[in-house]
């Protein structure tokens, strides 16, 4: 550790002058891609999930749906995220005769997995208000669906948001293992630089603090928005 | 108005209503009393569907709500509910509360369903709380929103559930109040509550359940001062 600053001018040298900080910026920039969009796409299919889970089931297809989410989410909850990666590039797509760049394979799974855990906070969001909200509802005339969008949901979201933050910076973190297919995201971009020096103490030193920096304005961010969309609880 | 007809409703294997039968005329104030676990919530609860009924008939304005064929939603929009917990929107202001319902089901446009919501507002004594949110209201105000919230529906009859039981002492006479001026306005209402006081000043008719059927049923006046059922004859004891 005695020459740490001889590994510090290396690194610097590597970060600009031998196009480091190029590939940090678009490893970066995949990273952020792969867990925004992932979590965008798990928004959407996992509150597409909750709705089906938290439906009532007298019908029969509310029940065969019901059958094959949980399902969904047992089988995304049930294997690491890796597996989940593997699987999909050098299996599942393989056997459908298909290919895809790896990095949209990653938005893609990454998207699915979030899925899962995104439909069980909006679920347990959308149980934590209060029955009486819907009977408010339905008891002026409103329908099931009615009720469910503009009085249900918008308090559930609120309850939601803090674990919705969590599972983003989860996301985040978790995409350090998409080099496993081959995709560039900020670990493989530091991992270059420390192979090029054959130094790794000072890239991943400040590969950490990337992620750190990351997560703590993420946090900020949701911290931001939960207070704007509690409004509702305050006083005035 | 409402007519119903051998009404029954069990959960699971616990029978609450045993064979129901009562007619609702138009403008009645009919104020049904008991004690707990008699069957009076749920009684109410079904004459809207929000509890489905287990069998039986709830003729309303000559069609059978019951038949979960009929389209439910069109004729709540007649019926109004009033609950013990107030149950407004707690995402929307007191305005919003009050004009959603006749927006989102396009029987007012937006202009119209304000105007008449400040309208309810005035009426209450409480247009200035029109933009602030429910939660920053009292028992006694929550109650009488949420009692004019079922009034801009401009419904035909409106349910009230034990609409005092969660408030203050010191509550209960503003929402007793607003209660007595739509009786007095003519408005048909079914009450479900404990307020003696209310039952014998207000009711046209006055009704006793116990355990799941109507022991008796009278005018106020008969009802409280010559009881016949024993089992009122008790009741009326502990609570007058």
């Amino acid at each position: 550790m005695g020459n740490f600053s001889v590994k510090w001018d290396t690194f610097w040298e590597i970060f600009f002058e031998q196009g480091g900080s190029n590939r940090v910026l678009e490893g970066l920039l995949n990273t952020l891609k792969i867990a925004v969009l992932g979590l965008i796409l798990g928004i959407i299919i996992g509150t597409l999930i909750a709705t089906v889970r938290v439906l009532p089931k007298y019908k029969v297809l509310p029940r065969i749906l019901n059958g094959f989410c949980s399902f969904y989410v047992g089988l995304f909850r049930g294997t690491p995220v890796v597996v989940q990666l593997l699987v999909g590039y050098f299996v599942v797509l393989p056997l459908c005769g298909m290919h895809f760049p790896s990095l949209n394979v990653c938005i893609a799974i990454f998207g699915l997995n979030s899925a899962a855990y995104v439909s069980e906070i909006m679920r347990g969001g959308i149980n934590s208000v209060d029955i009486g909200q819907m009977e408010g509802g339905r008891s002026v005339g409103l329908s099931y669906k009615t009720t469910m969008l503009s009085i249900i949901i918008p308090q559930a979201i609120k309850n939601i948001l803090p674990t919705l933050g969590n599972e983003f910076i989860a996301l985040i973190k978790e995409t350090s293992v998409v080099s496993f297919v081959g995709a560039s995201d900020l670990f493989v971009a530091f991992n270059y630089i420390g192979s090029n020096s054959y130094d790794f103490i000072v890239p991943y030193l400040v590969m950490a603090i990337i992620y750190i920096v990351l997560v703590i304005f993420i946090s900020l961010l949701v911290k931001l928005m939960e207070r704007k969309l509690q409004k509702s609880d305050r006083r005035n | 108005m409402i007519d119903v007809i051998n009404l029954n409703k069990s959960f699971g294997s616990l029978s609450v209503l045993k064979d129901i039968n009562i007619k609702i005329e138009k403008g009645e104030v009919v104020v049904v009393i008991g004690p707990s676990g008699s069957g009076k919530s749920t009684f109410l609860r079904c004459l809207n569907c929000m509890e489905d009924p287990t069998s039986g008939q709830i003729i309303f304005n000559g069609v059978d709500i019951a038949n979960p064929k009929v389209n439910i939603n069109i004729h709540r929009q007649k019926m109004g509910m009033v609950f013990q917990h107030f149950n407004l929107f707690n995402n929307k202001t007191v305005l919003q509360n009050i004009m959603l319902a006749p927006v989102k089901l396009k029987i007012m446009n937006k202009q119209e369903a304000k105007e008449n919501a400040m309208k309810l507002l005035e009426r209450i004594g409480l247009q200035d709380k029109a933009d602030v949110y429910p939660s920053s209201l009292s028992g006694g105000q929550k109650q009488r929103v949420a009692i004019v919230r079922s009034l801009a529906m401009n419904p035909d009859v409106i349910l009230f559930d034990e609409p005092t039981s969660a408030l203050d002492p010191e509550m209960v006479g503003e929402v007793l109040e607003v209660m007595k001026e739509l009786a007095d306005g003519g408005m048909t209402m079914v009450v479900v509550t404990h307020e003696m006081g209310f039952a014998r000043e207000v009711a046209s008719r006055v009704i006793f359940m116990d355990e799941g059927r109507i022991v008796e049923e009278n005018n106020p006046k008969d009802f409280f001062n010559n009881p016949q059922n024993p089992r009122l004859k008790d009741f009326l004891s502990k609570v007058l």
